[in-house]
């Protein structure tokens, strides 16, 4: 079984030989500043540059022993594409939104939409496209930013959430916008190659917004780009939702992407309890990764398998400092720890 | 008939707690026609509702929104209240420099806790997201700061604070101001380890830990 076709039977809730380890790409992104020395494909020039984005994407699996491909490795190319002006950062930092492209709520009509021909849309799928000619053994990942997290790169995010209370036409004519882009990109992203799409919402928790909001605006949104690529393409999503889900537990039944992924805070065991029918991912702690010894990475993937993980992975983006030992260190349980069919 | 001043001081409180940002600017005109001090109503009135609000954020009944409008509601009565502080009788307040760590652009915790220690008499100098460690120095030794409040979300940023707290040694100013420190990956744990003066996991417990700090009492 390859990794590609382990994935796959995975995430359709099929015997594997042993769980999936996967860092998807994006929000949760994999490059770590040691590995784009050896490389020499580093940021900020691999986030505009298909060859390097592809060839640190590529040598993450082989010097972290992550078994997935995945681009981006951040979550400004929809805002960017869409007007906001964006710092590329440097090895060790993301690129962020340093200037939003609306001065308020009421302003829509300033932006653009997302062209996946320009840009860095365009070397992201050029990059997909290079990568599906290498490795066809290794399912490759395509990241989307959710619609909140998109709409509050677009505009000040306090301006946002006091819509959410105080004018829902602009909230859902906005995140509605958000929907309709980021599915351009993901589309765009299928026909480069991607196999799976994944999408993470870091703004639009149960923690900021509070469990109604969630299921008025988040809830549908992110149902709306999942249907679309789980349905009508035929490609499976994960869903990675951020913070504590004490608030929205229930509400997750209703996402209808294969795949949830969550945050470290919460149990696994738990996840599988409120959401039977779906395949659960996650969550080794980010901070134990960049932080805790390769012994005490090891023991927080060995609590995930043990409770019932589906496809193990850390539970947020991986921080670029995150020593490659301890990413090498989970590879390792994973290839020791074979599961009889 | 006038009304009694406990009850506009009730309408003040209520209408910022339950986000009716119209009659919250009522309340502090009848404040100010009533004859009411000022400072009264703003601190008697409209901050027992924000922290009353806090509160409900605390328990995960109110969330950003809910505080957002809040908080919008409270500056609405400020702008009708202010004016009529009498000089004499405004407080001296404590100065405080916040702002989230440079590398860093997640700034909705930052804001929230700008807001309720605003609200809690403290004199905010917001450096805003994404801040050089420098400028918290330069801008605490510009205004006399009592209080530095970093900000930061990402683990790759939090060893900044560090940093800032060491620049504030070698400047020479670090015994003459506290430094509080907050956000996703920071635990009391980590501050302690820092050598920062305290912590504080949401908005209205930083007010509590501010307070502490720079030994206000508190009023309410």
């Amino acid at each position: 079984m390859n990794p590609f076709e382990r994935l796959m039977k995975a995430v359709d809730k099929e015997p594997v030989d042993r769980v999936p380890l996967i860092c998807p790409g994006g929000m949760m992104t994999m490059a770590v500043s040691e590995a784009m020395d050896l490389l020499r494909a580093s940021w900020p020039e691999a986030h505009k540059d298909a060859g390097l984005m592809a060839d640190l994407t590529e040598g993450m699996t082989r010097l972290g022993g992550i078994e997935n491909l995945g681009v981006p490795f951040c979550m400004t190319i929809e805002a960017e594409s869409m007007g906001a002006t964006v710092d590329l950062g440097n090895r060790a930092r993301e690129p962020h939104v340093t200037r939003y492209v609306m001065e308020s709520m009421a302003d829509t009509g300033v932006l653009r939409p997302l062209d996946p021909e320009k840009g860095r849309a365009a070397v992201c799928c050029d990059a997909i496209r290079l990568l599906k000619k290498r490795r066809t053994d290794l399912p490759l990942i395509g990241n989307l930013s959710g619609p909140v997290s998109l709409a509050t790169s677009l505009v000040e995010p306090i301006s946002y959430y006091r819509a959410v209370r105080r004018d829902k036409p602009r909230v859902y004519e906005l995140t509605s916008f958000c929907v309709e882009q980021a599915i351009v990109l993901g589309d765009a992203m299928v026909s480069a190659g991607a196999d799976m799409i994944c999408i993470a919402d870091p703004s639009a928790t149960g923690d900021l917004l509070g469990p109604s909001a969630f299921e008025e605006f988040v809830l549908p949104c992110l149902n709306r780009m999942t249907r679309h690529f789980q349905e009508d393409l035929g490609v499976p999503v994960i869903v990675h939702i951020c913070g504590d889900i004490k608030k929205t537990g229930k509400l997750l039944e209703k996402l209808e992407a294969r795949v949830i992924s969550v945050d470290s805070v919460v149990g696994i065991s738990r996840l599988s309890h409120l959401i039977p029918e779906k395949v659960t991912m996650g969550n080794v702690s980010t901070y134990t990764l960049e932080r805790g010894s390769p012994g005490k990475v090891e023991r927080a993937g060995l609590s995930c398998l043990r409770q019932g993980v589906d496809i193990l992975a850390p539970a947020c983006g991986i921080s670029p400092l995150t020593p490659l030992t301890n990413i090498q260190s989970l590879a390792k349980i994973q290839t020791g720890l074979k599961i009889e069919p | 008939m006038p009304r009694l001043r406990e009850e506009i001081l009730n309408d003040l409180a209520d209408n910022v707690l339950n986000m009716r940002e119209d009659l919250a600017v009522k309340a502090a005109k009848e404040a100010v026609e009533a004859g009411i001090d000022a400072l009264d109503a703003i601190n008697n009135g409209l901050v027992v509702g924000m922290n009353q609000a806090g509160e409900l954020y605390d328990q995960e009944e109110y969330f950003v929104p809910e505080l957002v409008i809040c908080s919008d509601a409270l500056y609405l009565g400020l702008d009708i209240l202010k004016p009529h502080i009498k000089a004499e009788e405004s407080e001296k307040e404590i100065s405080c420099v916040i702002g989230v760590i440079e590398g860093d652009t997640h700034d909705i915790g930052k804001n929230l806790v700008k807001i309720m220690l605003d609200v809690s008499g403290f004199e905010i100098h917001d450096l805003g997201r994404n801040v050089p460690l420098a400028d918290f120095v330069e801008k605490a030794k510009e205004v006399k700061a009592s209080l530095i409040c970093l900000s930061t979300l990402m683990t790759t940023t939090m060893d900044s604070m560090a940093t800032v707290i060491e620049m504030l040694k070698e400047e020479g100013i670090r015994d003459q101001l506290k430094v509080m420190v907050g956000g996703g990956p920071i635990s009391q744990a980590f501050a302690d380890s820092i050598g920062a003066d305290g912590y504080a996991s949401n908005a209205s417990q930083a007010v509590t830990v501010a307070k502490n700090l720079c030994n206000v009492l508190t009023t309410a």
